[in-house]
Protein backbone atom coordinates (compact mmCIF):
# COMPACT_ATOMS: atom_id res chain seq x y z
CA UNK A 1 0.00 0.00 0.00
CA UNK A 2 2.72 2.26 0.77
CA UNK A 3 4.21 2.07 -2.50
CA UNK A 4 1.01 2.75 -4.46
CA UNK A 5 0.73 5.65 -2.26
CA UNK A 6 4.08 6.57 -3.69
CA UNK A 7 3.73 5.87 -7.10
CA UNK A 8 0.02 7.48 -7.51
CA UNK A 9 1.78 10.79 -5.87
CA UNK A 10 4.73 10.70 -8.28
CA UNK A 11 1.87 9.98 -11.09
CA UNK A 12 -0.31 12.72 -10.02
CA UNK A 13 2.69 15.37 -9.86
CA UNK A 14 3.36 13.87 -13.41
CA UNK A 15 -0.65 14.88 -14.76
CA UNK A 16 -0.18 18.54 -12.88
CA UNK A 17 2.34 19.06 -14.77
CA UNK A 18 0.88 17.60 -18.08
CA UNK A 19 -2.57 19.76 -17.42
CA UNK A 20 -0.12 22.64 -17.10
CA UNK A 21 1.90 22.30 -20.37
CA UNK A 22 -1.56 22.27 -21.91
CA UNK A 23 -2.76 25.30 -20.36
CA UNK A 24 0.14 26.70 -21.34
CA UNK A 25 0.00 25.83 -25.15
CA UNK A 26 -3.71 25.38 -25.85
CA UNK A 27 -3.82 27.86 -28.79
CA UNK A 28 -1.15 26.53 -31.00
CA UNK A 29 -3.05 23.06 -31.28
CA UNK A 30 -4.95 22.04 -34.44
CA UNK A 31 -8.54 19.79 -34.10
CA UNK A 32 -7.55 16.18 -34.60
CA UNK A 33 -4.54 16.59 -31.93
CA UNK A 34 -6.67 18.32 -29.39
CA UNK A 35 -9.64 15.52 -29.97
CA UNK A 36 -6.62 12.53 -29.57
CA UNK A 37 -4.95 14.58 -26.71
CA UNK A 38 -8.28 14.68 -24.69
CA UNK A 39 -9.22 11.10 -25.01
CA UNK A 40 -6.00 9.71 -24.00
CA UNK A 41 -5.23 11.80 -21.22
CA UNK A 42 -9.24 11.78 -19.55
CA UNK A 43 -9.46 8.40 -20.10
CA UNK A 44 -6.49 6.67 -18.89
CA UNK A 45 -5.97 9.61 -15.59
CA UNK A 46 -9.65 8.91 -14.39
CA UNK A 47 -9.27 5.52 -14.79
CA UNK A 48 -6.12 5.23 -13.02
CA UNK A 49 -8.00 7.64 -10.36
CA UNK A 50 -10.84 5.44 -10.47
CA UNK A 51 -8.86 2.67 -9.26
CA UNK A 52 -6.49 4.06 -6.47
CA UNK A 53 -9.17 5.85 -4.77
CA UNK A 54 -11.48 2.80 -4.52
CA UNK A 55 -8.28 1.10 -3.17
CA UNK A 56 -7.53 3.46 -0.59
CA UNK A 57 -11.12 4.48 0.10
CA UNK A 58 -13.22 1.00 -0.53
CA UNK A 59 -16.43 2.73 0.71
CA UNK A 60 -17.02 5.65 -1.49
CA UNK A 61 -17.79 4.46 -5.13
CA UNK A 62 -19.50 7.40 -5.92
CA UNK A 63 -16.28 9.44 -4.77
CA UNK A 64 -13.95 7.15 -7.10
CA UNK A 65 -16.40 7.58 -10.54
CA UNK A 66 -17.06 11.45 -9.87
CA UNK A 67 -13.52 11.99 -9.49
CA UNK A 68 -12.67 10.61 -12.87
CA UNK A 69 -15.63 12.79 -13.73
CA UNK A 70 -14.14 15.96 -12.32
CA UNK A 71 -10.74 15.23 -13.93
CA UNK A 72 -12.22 14.80 -17.27
CA UNK A 73 -13.86 18.35 -17.07
CA UNK A 74 -11.20 19.82 -15.99
CA UNK A 75 -9.05 19.14 -18.90
CA UNK A 76 -11.69 19.13 -21.60
CA UNK A 77 -12.95 22.72 -20.30
CA UNK A 78 -9.49 23.93 -21.67
CA UNK A 79 -10.20 22.49 -25.38
CA UNK A 80 -12.58 23.35 -27.49
CA UNK A 81 -16.65 22.32 -27.76
CA UNK A 82 -16.38 19.01 -29.63
CA UNK A 83 -13.34 18.13 -27.91
CA UNK A 84 -15.62 18.51 -24.50
CA UNK A 85 -17.97 16.23 -25.19
CA UNK A 86 -15.45 13.55 -26.30
CA UNK A 87 -13.48 14.22 -22.85
CA UNK A 88 -16.70 14.31 -20.59
CA UNK A 89 -17.62 10.59 -22.22
CA UNK A 90 -14.25 9.10 -21.66
CA UNK A 91 -13.56 9.93 -18.34
CA UNK A 92 -16.98 8.95 -17.26
CA UNK A 93 -16.77 5.62 -18.63
CA UNK A 94 -12.94 5.05 -17.82
CA UNK A 95 -13.98 6.23 -13.92
CA UNK A 96 -16.74 3.43 -13.70
CA UNK A 97 -14.10 0.59 -15.84
CA UNK A 98 -11.21 1.76 -13.17
CA UNK A 99 -13.93 1.66 -10.02
CA UNK A 100 -14.99 -2.12 -11.43
CA UNK A 101 -11.31 -3.69 -11.32
CA UNK A 102 -10.97 -2.23 -7.78
CA UNK A 103 -13.40 -3.83 -6.47
CA UNK A 104 -12.27 -7.19 -7.75
CA UNK A 105 -8.93 -6.59 -6.93
CA UNK A 106 -10.38 -5.87 -2.96
CA UNK A 107 -12.45 -8.92 -3.47
CA UNK A 108 -11.80 -11.66 -6.03
CA UNK A 109 -14.69 -13.88 -5.55
CA UNK A 110 -16.39 -11.27 -7.63
CA UNK A 111 -15.45 -12.53 -10.57
CA UNK A 112 -15.10 -16.31 -9.37
CA UNK A 113 -10.95 -15.86 -9.38
CA UNK A 114 -9.76 -19.21 -7.45
CA UNK A 115 -7.80 -19.03 -4.49
CA UNK A 116 -4.36 -19.66 -5.90
CA UNK A 117 -4.50 -16.45 -8.67
CA UNK A 118 -5.92 -14.40 -5.79
CA UNK A 119 -3.13 -14.01 -3.73
CA UNK A 120 -1.17 -12.45 -6.67
CA UNK A 121 -3.59 -10.08 -8.08
CA UNK A 122 -2.52 -7.30 -5.61
CA UNK A 123 0.44 -6.29 -7.88
CA UNK A 124 -2.07 -5.14 -10.55
CA UNK A 125 -2.93 -1.58 -9.71
CA UNK A 126 1.03 -1.73 -9.09
CA UNK A 127 0.98 -2.77 -12.90
CA UNK A 128 -1.79 -0.09 -14.20
CA UNK A 129 0.12 2.65 -12.49
CA UNK A 130 3.40 1.84 -14.68
CA UNK A 131 1.32 1.70 -17.52
CA UNK A 132 0.05 4.95 -16.48
CA UNK A 133 3.60 6.48 -16.05
CA UNK A 134 4.72 5.29 -19.27
CA UNK A 135 1.83 7.02 -21.51
CA UNK A 136 1.73 10.04 -19.04
CA UNK A 137 5.47 9.92 -20.43
CA UNK A 138 4.83 9.37 -23.70
CA UNK A 139 2.01 12.54 -23.63
CA UNK A 140 4.60 15.14 -22.20
CA UNK A 141 7.03 13.84 -25.32
CA UNK A 142 4.56 14.61 -27.42
CA UNK A 143 3.48 18.09 -26.09
CA UNK A 144 7.09 19.01 -25.96
CA UNK A 145 7.67 18.22 -29.87
CA UNK B 1 -17.06 -24.57 -25.44
CA UNK B 2 -15.05 -27.55 -25.89
CA UNK B 3 -11.12 -26.59 -25.13
CA UNK B 4 -10.20 -28.23 -28.41
CA UNK B 5 -11.32 -24.79 -30.23
CA UNK B 6 -9.77 -22.41 -28.50
CA UNK B 7 -6.45 -22.92 -29.76
CA UNK B 8 -7.24 -22.85 -33.08
CA UNK B 9 -9.65 -20.08 -32.69
CA UNK B 10 -6.36 -17.91 -31.29
CA UNK B 11 -3.97 -18.94 -34.37
CA UNK B 12 -6.44 -18.06 -36.76
CA UNK B 13 -6.85 -14.58 -35.03
CA UNK B 14 -3.46 -14.06 -35.12
CA UNK B 15 -2.79 -14.76 -38.50
CA UNK B 16 -5.96 -12.82 -39.77
CA UNK B 17 -4.21 -9.58 -37.67
CA UNK B 18 -0.76 -10.28 -39.60
CA UNK B 19 -2.54 -10.54 -42.84
CA UNK B 20 -4.11 -7.34 -42.40
CA UNK B 21 -1.37 -5.24 -41.16
CA UNK B 22 0.48 -6.20 -44.44
CA UNK B 23 -2.78 -5.18 -46.22
CA UNK B 24 -2.82 -1.82 -44.39
CA UNK B 25 0.93 -1.25 -44.56
CA UNK B 26 0.35 -1.70 -48.72
CA UNK B 27 -2.24 0.64 -48.66
CA UNK B 28 -0.79 3.39 -46.21
CA UNK B 29 -0.83 6.27 -48.45
CA UNK B 30 -4.55 5.81 -49.44
CA UNK B 31 -5.87 6.04 -45.72
CA UNK B 32 -7.01 9.45 -44.22
CA UNK B 33 -5.98 10.61 -40.93
CA UNK B 34 -10.03 10.09 -39.30
CA UNK B 35 -9.85 6.31 -40.89
CA UNK B 36 -6.34 5.42 -39.61
CA UNK B 37 -7.32 6.66 -35.85
CA UNK B 38 -10.52 4.36 -35.81
CA UNK B 39 -8.58 1.21 -37.57
CA UNK B 40 -5.90 1.65 -34.82
CA UNK B 41 -8.30 2.06 -32.05
CA UNK B 42 -10.95 -1.11 -33.66
CA UNK B 43 -8.06 -2.99 -33.93
CA UNK B 44 -6.41 -2.62 -30.62
CA UNK B 45 -9.68 -2.88 -28.72
CA UNK B 46 -10.46 -6.14 -30.22
CA UNK B 47 -7.29 -7.62 -30.54
CA UNK B 48 -7.19 -7.08 -26.24
CA UNK B 49 -10.97 -8.92 -25.96
CA UNK B 50 -9.98 -11.50 -28.41
CA UNK B 51 -6.70 -12.46 -26.30
CA UNK B 52 -8.12 -11.77 -22.43
CA UNK B 53 -11.35 -13.44 -23.09
CA UNK B 54 -9.78 -16.67 -24.95
CA UNK B 55 -7.16 -16.95 -22.84
CA UNK B 56 -8.56 -16.86 -19.48
CA UNK B 57 -10.91 -19.58 -20.71
CA UNK B 58 -8.44 -21.38 -21.96
CA UNK B 59 -6.78 -21.56 -18.40
CA UNK B 60 -8.40 -20.70 -15.94
CA UNK B 61 -5.65 -20.07 -12.58
CA UNK B 62 -3.36 -17.72 -13.85
CA UNK B 63 -5.70 -14.62 -13.74
CA UNK B 64 -2.76 -11.77 -13.34
CA UNK B 65 -0.56 -13.15 -15.54
CA UNK B 66 -3.08 -13.12 -18.22
CA UNK B 67 -4.02 -9.43 -17.44
CA UNK B 68 -0.68 -8.39 -18.46
CA UNK B 69 -0.51 -10.93 -21.15
CA UNK B 70 -3.74 -9.14 -22.54
CA UNK B 71 -2.84 -5.58 -21.61
CA UNK B 72 0.50 -6.06 -23.68
CA UNK B 73 -1.29 -7.63 -26.37
CA UNK B 74 -3.47 -4.94 -26.73
CA UNK B 75 -1.04 -2.24 -26.36
CA UNK B 76 1.26 -3.42 -28.89
CA UNK B 77 -1.39 -4.11 -31.58
CA UNK B 78 -2.70 -0.49 -31.37
CA UNK B 79 0.88 0.63 -31.38
CA UNK B 80 1.61 -1.35 -34.60
CA UNK B 81 -1.59 -0.09 -36.39
CA UNK B 82 -0.88 3.48 -35.14
CA UNK B 83 2.56 3.36 -36.09
CA UNK B 84 1.50 3.15 -39.58
CA UNK B 85 -0.09 6.77 -39.50
CA UNK B 86 0.96 9.28 -37.07
CA UNK B 87 1.66 10.02 -33.10
CA UNK B 88 -1.77 10.82 -32.11
CA UNK B 89 -2.84 7.35 -33.48
CA UNK B 90 -0.20 5.69 -31.82
CA UNK B 91 -1.13 7.21 -28.69
CA UNK B 92 -4.56 6.45 -29.08
CA UNK B 93 -3.99 2.58 -30.14
CA UNK B 94 -1.84 2.25 -27.02
CA UNK B 95 -4.61 3.85 -24.65
CA UNK B 96 -7.55 2.16 -26.06
CA UNK B 97 -5.92 -1.48 -26.10
CA UNK B 98 -4.83 -1.00 -22.53
CA UNK B 99 -7.85 -0.31 -21.38
CA UNK B 100 -9.91 -2.95 -23.38
CA UNK B 101 -7.20 -5.38 -22.31
CA UNK B 102 -7.43 -4.61 -18.75
CA UNK B 103 -11.01 -5.10 -18.87
CA UNK B 104 -10.85 -8.21 -21.05
CA UNK B 105 -10.13 -11.22 -18.58
CA UNK B 106 -12.43 -10.04 -15.67
CA UNK B 107 -15.33 -10.30 -18.62
CA UNK B 108 -13.88 -13.96 -19.37
CA UNK B 109 -14.00 -15.15 -15.91
CA UNK B 110 -17.39 -13.86 -14.98
CA UNK B 111 -19.57 -15.63 -17.83
CA UNK B 112 -21.92 -17.76 -17.40
CA UNK B 113 -22.22 -19.28 -21.34
CA UNK B 114 -18.78 -19.18 -22.44
CA UNK B 115 -19.30 -20.64 -25.76
CA UNK B 116 -22.13 -17.62 -27.26
CA UNK B 117 -19.98 -14.95 -26.39
CA UNK B 118 -16.65 -16.23 -27.73
CA UNK B 119 -18.61 -16.56 -31.07
CA UNK B 120 -20.21 -13.38 -30.32
CA UNK B 121 -17.11 -11.43 -29.60
CA UNK B 122 -15.30 -13.03 -33.04
CA UNK B 123 -18.74 -11.97 -35.07
CA UNK B 124 -17.84 -8.61 -33.85
CA UNK B 125 -14.08 -8.69 -34.74
CA UNK B 126 -15.03 -10.55 -38.26
CA UNK B 127 -17.74 -7.78 -39.09
CA UNK B 128 -15.45 -4.75 -37.96
CA UNK B 129 -12.90 -6.22 -40.30
CA UNK B 130 -15.34 -6.54 -43.30
CA UNK B 131 -16.36 -3.21 -42.66
CA UNK B 132 -12.86 -1.51 -42.69
CA UNK B 133 -12.09 -3.56 -45.99
CA UNK B 134 -14.72 -2.16 -47.17
CA UNK B 135 -14.01 1.77 -46.16
CA UNK B 136 -10.36 1.47 -47.35
CA UNK B 137 -11.48 0.55 -50.57
CA UNK B 138 -13.71 2.96 -51.08
CA UNK B 139 -11.17 6.10 -49.79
Amino acid sequence: MTLLLLVSSWNMAGLYSVYRAIKKKQLIFDEHFTAALCMVVTMTSSFFMGLFLKMVFPGWTLFAVLSGVFISWKFSSLLRSPAKMNGLYNGGMGGMMGTMLGAVVQNPALCKITAESAAEIEMLPLFVACLYAITLLLVRYSLRA
Amino acid sequence: MEALILPYLLFIDVLLYSVFFVYAFRKKKLIGIQLGMNISQVMGGTAALLSGIVLVLEFPFHFTLITVVSTITGILTGALFGLLFDYQTFLAGLTNGMIAGLMAPMIGSALDMPGQVVWLVHGIFFSCLVLIMIFIQRS
